[in-house]
């Protein structure tokens, strides 16, 4: 469970103060799968970075399974970006001299995990994504736009975190790839009961997903809630 | 994938900025070892000479050096003497003689050998002649001549007038024959016998002798050819190069032969003592005359001229350890700019690292890492920089150094016969042309080691800048 509570956060640019994350609340339950829409630069992407530990609040709090974000240390905020966030770029942001394998054996490097346990994982993650077998051990910058955003959700998933933040997944694919990865992380979430949160400016795409929120002038606005399709847990 | 296998695969993302990298690498590093192997030789130099040569203390007869001067010969009995002075690891006794070609010696017999016994200058602490039927190797020359004519002895240096007219043409050079108690020259070095074998026991009479280079091939000898002196038959033991052309005019024999044959039996000419530390001699020296009494003896220290050398050696010495270092902050200097430019370019993907949660010491040892790869790469083209170019660069610091020093050694090694007992060195120009700066594995790895230490700091600082790159910088352009 993730709540948020009256987040904030200011930006100066030049003598002008923008807040495009300002006083923003809400709460999600675990495996939920919802879906932020906005105009470009309304905020969008600051609100997904501070609930994902990249940047720090003004003010406000995140509490992720009761642990508030605002009292951890720089250590600590490292190991919740390891552990239970999983990030997905709209730029897809792999590490292009690397193999995708290799792109997603990163954070379980990280996290420590032994050598053939990682690449085990790794496998098992890409071939979820539908990544062909052959392309696993190509170097990224090899691949499609569309087989990247594959690894990039498979690397996301690397640690089994408790919430996958995917900031515009779609944004540089074309519409049929783009239907491709919602529909990829909806299923995850639904099968393995994983929080996620969508950032997109797609509405065909916001309309899939069980919650569905707006950004406008730094506040967040629910438009509907509607039950679960296809109730798998 | 490891930390250490990115690292190698960043190292070579870009191939053609690599290459450059290690070469501009390679010269800082090839430099620095080369400068290192020529502080090591020389260093090793002076080590040498400190040992061998600085140490050494010559005691001649009070009032007398080689053939010239007067007063009492030094005796065997006085080498205990001196053997029992603290500090003092040995001493070995020299006679000196001087052999005069058969034939000049008969052409000027009269006024000759026999003059020389009682001509104002021979006390009976110099050498004796004696005649042989060796052809000198030295052509007498201009300064020969010169040195030859009577009345000349007030030049200092000069023989002692040996009363052939000064005009004969004829002329011709003694050689130094000289009876050692040990396999050493009359300055305590080792001679270095560069054919046969030494004396043996030099310690006892025997007709074996050693003959200088220059000597030997003049009259045709080899190791087993025979010579004679005073009409005694000498074998030839062995060939030794003294790398001067007056040192190598040379015959040695043992110490009890040349009394023998001078018909002195206990008397010295000299005496090579040496003392265990450069430190203690001149402790030594002042106990060595308090010793044997100044009335009796005087003790120089040998080779004073070495000094010259040691001091233009150590400033190459130095000269090289500042072009070491120079060198060397150089090599760090540019890897620390090499990556400050790589973090700077890879921001974002350090970055992108930290979303997904490396520590900051994960990327910053990368970073470290990858800084060594681009040191290893340029240390092997160093490496072989420098073991092709110490050597010149080396002899090219030593020749720009010694020749002012070398020039002003010239002095009393100048052809004048009347030296102490000859001086085989030909000054310190001679020793500084024979350091040889060979690139020896340990000293390559010494400053490769060196090279990897400053490297580590160089690649410390923009590693540690790694740490103040924030995650959000994976969404910058997006
Ligand atoms: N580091 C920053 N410094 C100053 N302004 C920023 C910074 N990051 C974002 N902004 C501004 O905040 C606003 C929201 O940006 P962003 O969250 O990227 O919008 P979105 O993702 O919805 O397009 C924009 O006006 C942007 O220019
Ligand atoms: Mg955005």
């Amino acid at each position: 469970m993730i709540e948020v509570k009256d987040l904030v956060r200011q930006f100066k640019s030049g003598d002008r103060t923008i807040k495009p994350v300002n006083g923003v609340s809400f709460e999600l339950e675990k495996g939920t799968l919802a879906s932020i829409v906005g105009k470009s630069g309304s905020g969008k992407s600051t609100l997904l970075s501070l609930l994902g530990a990249l940047d720090k609040p003004t003010s406000g709090d995140v509490v992720v399974d009761g642990v508030s974000l605002a009292g951890l240390p720089a250590g600590k905020l490292t190991e919740y970006r390891r552990r239970d966030i999983g990030f997905v770029f709209q730029q897809f942001n792999l590490i292009p001299n690397l193999s995708a394998v290799d792109n997603v054996m990163l954070p379980m490097e990280f996290a420590g995990m032994r050598k053939a346990a990682r690449l085990e994982r790794a496998r098992s993650l890409l071939e979820q994504v539908q990544l062909d077998p052959d392309k696993q051990s190509r170097r990224i910058n090899k691949l499609s736009g569309g087989e990247q955003q594959r690894v990039a959700i498979a690397r996301a998933l690397a640690n089994e975190p408790k919430l996958i933040l995917a900031d515009e997944p779609t944004g540089n694919l074309d519409e049929q790839t783009g239907e491709h990865i919602i529909e990829l992380l909806s299923s995850l979430s639904r099968n393995h009961n994983t929080t996620i949160l969508v950032v997109t400016h797609d509405r065909s795409l916001a309309q899939k997903t069980e919650r569905r929120f707006r950004l406008q002038q730094g506040k967040l606005t629910e438009e509907a809630v509607r039950p679960r399709v296809a109730a798998g847990a | 994938m490891s930390v250490l296998a990115r690292s190698v695969g960043n190292a070579f993302r870009n191939k053609i900025r690599t290459a450059a990298v290690v070469a501009v690498l390679a010269v800082a590093i090839g430099l620095a070892l080369a400068m290192l192997v020529a502080n090591q030789a020389v260093g090793g130099k002076v080590q040498e000479l400190n040992a061998s040569v600085g140490t050494v203390l010559t005691v001649n007869p009070a009032g007398a050096q080689g053939f010239d001067g007067g007063g009492e010969p030094l005796t065997t009995a006085q080498t205990a003497t001196a053997a029992a002075v603290p500090n003092v690891v040995s001493v070995v006794g020299t006679k000196a003689l001087r052999l005069e070609t058969a034939t000049a010696a008969s052409t000027t017999s009269t006024t000759g050998t026999t003059t020389q016994q009682a001509g104002p200058g021979a006390g009976p602490g110099g050498g004796t002649s004696v005649t042989t039927n060796l052809q000198a190797a030295i052509d007498a020359g201009t300064l020969g001549n010169r040195n030859n004519t009577s009345g000349s002895t007030g030049s200092g240096n000069t023989g002692t007038g040996s009363g052939s007219t000064g005009t004969a043409p004829a002329f011709s050079l003694p050689i130094t024959a000289t009876g050692v108690g040990a396999e050493v020259d009359t300055s305590g070095k080792a001679l270095n016998i560069t054919s046969g074998t030494g004396l043996g026991d030099y310690t006892v009479a025997s007709t074996k002798a050693l003959v200088g280079t220059t000597l030997a091939t003049k009259n045709n000898l080899k190791a087993g050819s025979t010579f004679t002196i005073a009409g005694k038959t000498f074998t030839v033991a062995g060939i030794f190069d003294a790398g001067t052309t007056f040192g190598n005019n040379a015959v040695y024999t043992t110490l009890a032969e040349a009394q023998a044959l001078a018909a002195t039996p206990g008397e010295l000419s000299s005496m090579v003592v040496t003392v265990n530390s450069m430190e203690n001699v001149d402790a030594a020296k002042t106990a060595l005359q308090t010793a044997l009494g100044s009335s009796k003896a005087d003790v120089t220290q040998g080779q004073r001229n070495l000094e010259t050398a040691v001091s233009s050696l150590d400033s190459v010495k130095n000269i090289s350890l500042v072009a070491f270092i120079a060198a060397l902050g150089t090599a760090g200097l540019i890897i620390l700019l090499i990556m400050v430019m790589l973090v700077r370019e890879r921001r974002r993907e350090i970055g992108v690292l930290k979303a997904i949660g490396a520590r900051n010491r994960t990327i910053g040892l990368q970073f470290v890492l990858e800084a060594l790869v681009l040191v290893a790469l340029g240390s092997v083209v160093g490496a072989a920089i420098a073991s092709f170019a110490s050597g010149g660069i080396a002899s090219a610091l030593i020749s720009s150094n010694s020749s002012t020093s070398a020039a002003s050694q010239r002095g009393p090694g100048g052809g004048g016969f009347g030296g102490p007992g000859g001086n085989p060195f030909g000054g310190a120009s001679q020793l500084l042309t024979s350091v040889t700066a060979i690139a020896s594995p340990g000293v390559i790895a010494a400053g490769v080691a060196a090279v990897f230490g400053v490297a580590v700091v160089g690649a410390l600082v923009p590693a540690l800048l790694t740490a103040r790159i924030r995650p959000i910088e994976v969404l910058r352009g997006e």
